[in-house]
């Protein structure tokens, strides 16, 4: 068999893994065979994430919705709890990103919207 | 969220049921010189603390750097456009409208992104039915759950893509791993105008001050 070099065929399938990685902290950006095993982490917690995210994000808005309730009025229908049930009985279909956002930018329309179906 | 079959679904229903598209003639050019892109969507895709980042618009500067190189005094006055008129509707007007699943809050003169309309071409007119609350600086209309006959008549700008994301797929010591990229399809829309609510029942402020008043 004549004899073959393997050239740079890995170094290209290295360099493209390398670029992903570059901006990683101390040997994660400099060592090949930890930077292919830290890009296959990073993808995998990517993936995972971002179903994580949405859930994130749903816990931010519940706490927001509760913190700025829980600071208008001074009833006892102070909770985001008590919001949320009066929003369901009152055929509301806003969503808490909605109403956190409002309660954030929009305040008195969140006010409003609290007095008027909370009973 | 849901997968890319269920979006599509939901967005062909929500398009028969909420959505009109009207073609509009293209010979009227859409003008964009009081282009004002400020999203204040939360949409899933943004960046950690979508409450806190807004996408601010670049201004227009073709005119500044001729008139930089000109007079170096003017380096500190950024736009030399027009002064934006401000539009002729209520101060503060805002509507909570639901498309593709999603709930906007949606000012008129801006755009927001949501999910990919089907069959929508760029200068098409869209108006949105599901508007879940209106609201000014002073009074808020609070659908339950619709705000009736209100309609957010919007404009598509764009149909492009999301950025593309990259789906791994691995198990350990299984020899398993897949790679696949995916870009989402998304639509641009500029808010035109809120209509229609006019005759719907509003709270107001003064409800508020006067149960505060009552209470206290």
């Amino acid at each position: 068999m004549t004899r073959i070099k393997r050239g740079y065929i890995a170094g290209k399938r290295r360099r493209k893994i390398r670029l992903f990685t570059s901006s990683f902290r101390g040997a994660h950006s400099r060592l090949t065979r930890t930077i292919t095993q830290q890009k296959i982490k990073a993808l995998v917690s990517a993936n995972r994430d971002r179903d994580r995210k949405k859930r994130g994000f749903r816990s931010l808005w519940i706490h927001r919705i509760n913190a700025i309730i829980g600071k208008n009025k001074k009833k006892q229908y102070n909770r985001y709890s008590n919001l949320l049930y009066n929003i369901y009985k009152g055929q509301l279909l806003l969503n808490r990103k909605i109403v956190a956002q409002m309660g954030i930018l929009k305040g008195n329309c969140l006010r409003m919207i609290a007095n008027e179906i909370i009973t | 969220m849901a997968s890319a079959a269920a979006s599509l679904s939901t967005i062909c229903t929500s398009l028969a049921t909420h959505c009109s598209i009207s073609h509009h003639n293209p010979k009227t050019p859409f003008l964009h010189s009081t282009s004002f892109p400020f999203s204040r969507t939360h949409s899933l895709s943004l960046s950690f603390q979508p409450t806190l980042s807004p996408r601010l618009p670049l201004p227009p500067k073709s005119s500044d750097t001729a008139e930089a190189l000109s007079d170096p005094q003017s380096a500190t006055q950024l736009v030399q456009s027009p002064p934006l008129q401000p539009p002729s509707w209520e101060p503060g007007l805002f509507a909570v409208v639901m498309v593709g699943g999603r709930q906007y809050i949606v000012h008129p003169g801006r755009w927001i992104t949501i999910q990919r309309l089907k069959g929508a071409k760029a200068n098409d007119k869209i108006a949105l039915h599901r508007v879940l609350l209106v609201g000014t600086d002073t009074s808020c209309y609070i659908g339950r759950p619709v705000v009736t006959n209100a309609v957010v008549y919007a404009t598509v700008e764009e149909q492009g893509l999301d950025d593309k994301v990259i789906v791994f797929k691995y198990k350990k010591k299984k020899k398993y791993r897949r790679t696949i990229g995916h870009r989402q399809p998304n639509t641009r829309i500029r808010i035109n105008s809120i209509m229609g609510y006019q005759n719907y029942p509003k709270v107001t402020m003064d409800d508020i001050k006067d149960e505060e008043d009552k209470d206290s």
